[in-house]
């Protein structure tokens, strides 16, 4: 657990510390609904795996050693860019999808408005030949 | 053949009654929908008060997806062709006619009215004409469409382009990547001359700044065509 030798307890704790806040606010958003579980898991699944590297240094090190990088705190770098980007690319996904829904729901309310109007003014659903008020 | 006018329209409301007079000197008699892509002046009442069916999309959505809602109700209205006309005066309603007769000969899917077949009218600057050239080439390169002016939004659609703009249109500069679109389902492409004028009001929404951005974003979506048979439901869309 403690490997002063790879990660300084004064490092260690802190950082523990603010990752389990992290892991218990998201935690906290999920039960009070604020937050779908479906778009937390991957904060969640990210969190844990940064929890367990940061209390276990050893697995920092051993994974740096397999992937050949020869000094473990830029593991640490890595892994925590590649943490952000995957979740700002899962965040990015869910606006985009969400930008296309709001896109066909626009059209759909736009179509809805103008057969209302037209049932309204009493004649057949479709726009009137030019010029013919 | 029944004919459905789309006048995509962002605060167009002191040009509109320019293109509705433009539509009835050309003795049209397609029926015309305007659709007030979330406007702030009063593009959908003087709209109404000309006599077109309006569209009004609760929020601007872009050129992309304003066509494409005249596009859906062209679909399920079942009209036999639906041309796209900028409410901003460009577009010479005079063309109409022949915009829709390749669609009429069961010719073409997709007709595309272009300022570079015949002579005359407004061309655009040198440096966008060469831009055009550019996405011609690259069209043709990409889906085999010949087509010298890809980025002209005067274009008329047939029932299968139709159903499938209805379903997935681009968004954000649309125009080249409709046609690659529609290629690369089998649609077939046919150009034919028109002449365009300056817009009368108001500038075009192309500014030089937004020019890189228009060839990046094109030239992009060009490159990662969705292949045939894997495209979902609606593109990004």
């Amino acid at each position: 657990m403690f490997h002063p030798e790879i990660l300084p307890i004064e490092v260690q704790l802190p950082s523990l510390a603010i990752q389990l806040l992290f892991l218990g606010w998201v935690l906290r958003l999920v039960r009070r609904q604020s937050l779908p579980l479906r778009d937390s898991l991957l904060w969640i699944a990210s969190t844990v795996g940064a929890l367990l590297v940061t209390a276990f240094p050893r697995l920092l090190v051993a994974g740096a050693n397999l992937v050949g990088v020869r000094v473990p705190s830029n593991a640490v770098f890595g892994l925590g860019l590649l943490y952000v980007a995957l979740n700002v690319l899962s965040v990015t996904i869910a606006a985009s999808s969400n930008a296309a829904r709001v896109r066909r729901l626009s059209q759909e309310c736009a179509l809805l408005r103008a057969e209302i109007e037209a049932l309204r003014a009493g004649r057949q659903g479709g726009p009137t030949a030019a010029g013919q008020p | 053949v029944r004919v459905l006018v789309v006048v995509p329209a962002f605060n167009e409301a002191r040009n509109l009654p320019g293109v509705a007079e433009d539509l009835r000197a050309s003795g049209t008699a397609a029926d015309v929908c305007v659709v007030d892509d979330g406007s702030t002046d009063a593009t959908a009442q003087v709209a109404a008060s000309l006599g077109f069916g309006v569209l009004r999309l609760p929020v601007n959505l872009g050129i992309g997806g304003a066509v494409q809602a005249g596009y859906l109700w062209a679909e399920r209205h079942g009209y036999d062709a639906a041309v796209q006309f900028d409410g901003d005066g460009q577009h010479d309603a005079s063309y109409l006619g022949a915009l829709v007769e390749p669609l009429r000969r069961g010719e073409a899917d997709v007709v595309i009215g272009s300022r570079f077949l015949g002579d005359g009218g407004f061309r655009s600057t040198a440096l966008r004409r060469a831009g055009i050239r550019y996405l011609s080439w690259f069209l043709r390169l990409r889906c085999g469409a010949r087509v010298t002016d890809p980025t002209s939004g005067f274009r008329a659609a047939g029932r299968r382009a139709i159903a499938l703009f209805a379903r997935a249109y681009p968004s954000d500069y649309p125009e080249p990547e409709a046609i690659a679109v529609g290629a690369r389902v089998g649609l077939r492409v046919a150009e034919v001359p028109v002449q365009m004028r300056e817009r009368t009001h108001g500038a075009s929404s192309i500014t030089a700044l937004r020019m890189l951005y228009y060839f990046l974003k094109v030239s992009t979506a060009l490159l990662l065509l969705p292949l045939p048979g894997q495209r979902r439901g609606s593109m990004r869309a």
